[in-house]
């Protein structure tokens, strides 16, 4: 069966335009998960594309395909993030069945431990309130897959993290306090440069939009290391990892890094490409990632 | 797994040893085939890995007949298996297949030669080895010979067909033969403590190979069925349709 639509003026009920012959089908295709073409292979279009705009005739034809169930990133945040604050807790506390019974409930005695418990903490805290209040996302949602994906990934790196630095048997670092406190400076220098960078990045962009701009060095001196990379945030973001594993001289920790500096990079050079390609003038002087080598 | 695998990284067409167009399966030729220079070093290549498992299978039935028995006839094939075994690491990246699945192989190949049957000595002469070996010579050869026949656009049906079927019997015998020569050094493992480090130490890092291994062998739980039955579809999907060609020549 085939409906008309009108859009009538709310005041002056003037007929503005009309759908003809539109077929109602597959309701369970909500939009998030429609990615509409105008060549089966081809990009998809954006939401804000305008039919008018688009090389087509007085009959468009488009492409569907359908992207499989979508869920928020917000929410997708949120999980990934929520468990290795919990979970790392666990092994923190000595919750029964991780260490030896004799252990359960017990407390470190090296002040690192404690220490380390105290950043680990305070880094996802952060990540989950920026997700609520500071990142504007381009798109609203992503495939399902990702959040199992994602959450084995984050939550499986925080145990196995977790169990060594709050282990009975833990070693403190080779150089005692001295390698701690410097450990510490570079986590805290590179987490307050993180959070620098993404509020730069959040006033690029107005609420509710979807405008890209180029992020240039503001006042604060953290975000003028946009002189000399892209994507600065995922640089402090290894800086704070590197920071925590010479912290913890924990060897899972620096392969954590290494894995989220892997990724990091794939998707600074992404960025970074993208910028190129939209911006005559981008300074040429910027790498993706890390200043001057990659 | 790792038998497995092999032919799955090559689904269709070609996977391996790089494919031209050979004009077989879908029906549909890629016509993005590679360059003369590139071809011909892929032909050298998979001739030279043809010749090497066939080295490997003409050793084995020498030693046997040599010795009267099938027991630990690992050593009269150890070097050639390592050598050429090791080499299909080339493959990886010249395959136009998925990059990450014949890899994924390759490793576990790899990982079965040198991380359980070399360094766990007392596995060598285990029969399980020669299961997984009889099964890995067969499956290279035709596999190679498959490739080599396709670069040069000369298929004969037998290599397809026997690509395309032998596996169904060669898939669970190398498996088995893996599984148990896994499951064999598990107590040597044990005993001596091999690649395992535990706490406490100054990195803070733990690693049990034992336990490993245990999870290496839970792995083919999930893993191996998708391959097989992937490769069983794919038989489905090529024979049937070389039938139907036949049917019109």
């Amino acid at each position: 069966m085939s409906h008309r639509v009108e859009i009538l003026d709310a005041k002056t009920r003037e007929k503005l335009c009309f759908l003809d012959k539109v077929e109602l089908g597959h309701p369970q295709w909500y939009p998030a998960r429609q990615s509409l073409r105008l060549d089966p292979k081809g990009k998809s279009l954006k939401d804000e594309d305008v039919l008018q705009k688009l090389p087509v005739g007085t009959t468009a034809t488009l492409y569907f395909r359908d992207l499989g169930a979508q869920i928020s990133w917000v929410t997708v945040f949120l999980t990934e993030y929520a468990g290795p604050l919990f979970i790392y807790l666990l092994f923190y506390f000595r919750v029964p069945f991780i260490y030896g019974h004799k252990y359960d409930f017990t407390s470190s005695r090296h002040t690192v431990v404690h220490l380390a418990c105290i950043c680990h903490s305070f880094h996802y805290i952060k990540r989950l309130l920026e997700t609520l209040f500071v990142h504007r996302f381009s798109h609203g949602t992503m495939p399902l897959r990702n959040i199992f994906k994602n959450c084995t990934y984050y939550w499986g790196f925080a145990a196995w993290m977790a169990y060594y630095i709050n282990h009975p048997l833990y070693t403190p670092p080779t150089y005692g306090a001295q390698q701690v406190k410097l450990a510490l400076a570079i986590f805290v220098i590179c987490q307050l440069g993180n959070f620098s960078i993404h509020m730069a990045l959040r006033d690029l962009r107005p609420a509710g939009s979807k405008t890209r701009k180029i992020p240039y060095p503001t006042k604060n001196p953290f975000t003028w290391l946009f002189l000399l990379v892209s994507c600065p945030n995922y640089t402090y973001e290894v800086g704070s990892w590197i920071g925590f594993a010479i912290m913890t001289q924990c060897l899972p920790v620096a392969l954590f890094s290494l894995v989220g500096f892997t990724q990091m990079t794939i998707w600074a050079k992404g960025k970074h490409r993208s910028y190129l390609k939209e911006f005559r003038d981008y300074p040429p002087l910027r790498m993706p990632i890390i200043p001057f080598l990659l | 797994m790792a038998a497995v695998a092999a032919t799955a990284a090559a689904k269709g067409n070609g996977g391996g040893g790089g494919r031209a167009g050979a004009g077989d399966a879908s029906g549909t030729r890629k016509k993005k085939g590679p360059g003369p220079l590139a071809t011909a070093y892929l032909v050298i290549y998979n001739v030279v890995m043809t010749a090497g498992w066939l080295v490997i299978a003409v050793g084995l039935v020498r030693a046997y007949l040599a010795k009267g028995s099938y027991h630990s006839l690992y050593y009269s094939i150890e070097k050639p298996l390592k050598f050429f075994q090791t080499g299909a690491l080339l493959e990886v990246g010249i395959v136009p297949s998925s990059v990450v699945l014949t890899s994924f192989q390759v490793m576990s190949r790899v990982f079965l030669i040198w991380a359980v049957t070399h360094s766990v000595k007392e596995v060598q002469s285990e029969d399980s080895v020669l299961l997984f070996v009889i099964a890995w010579t067969i499956t290279e050869i035709i596999r190679y010979s498959f490739y080599t026949f396709s670069l040069l656009n000369h298929l004969p049906y037998l290599i397809k067909w026997a690509r395309y079927t032998l596996f169904i019997v060669l898939y669970p015998m190398g498996v088995s033969g893996e599984l148990l020569t896994i499951y064999a050094a598990l107590p040597f493992v044990r005993q001596a403590g091999l690649y395992s480090i535990s706490l406490p130490n100054k990195y803070n890092f733990s690693f049990d190979y034992y336990a490993f291994l245990i999870l290496i062998m839970i792995s083919y739980i999930p893993i191996f069925p998708q391959l097989y039955f992937h490769m069983i579809h794919q038989r489905r999907k090529i024979l049937s349709h070389t039938e139907e060609h036949k049917k019109f020549e």
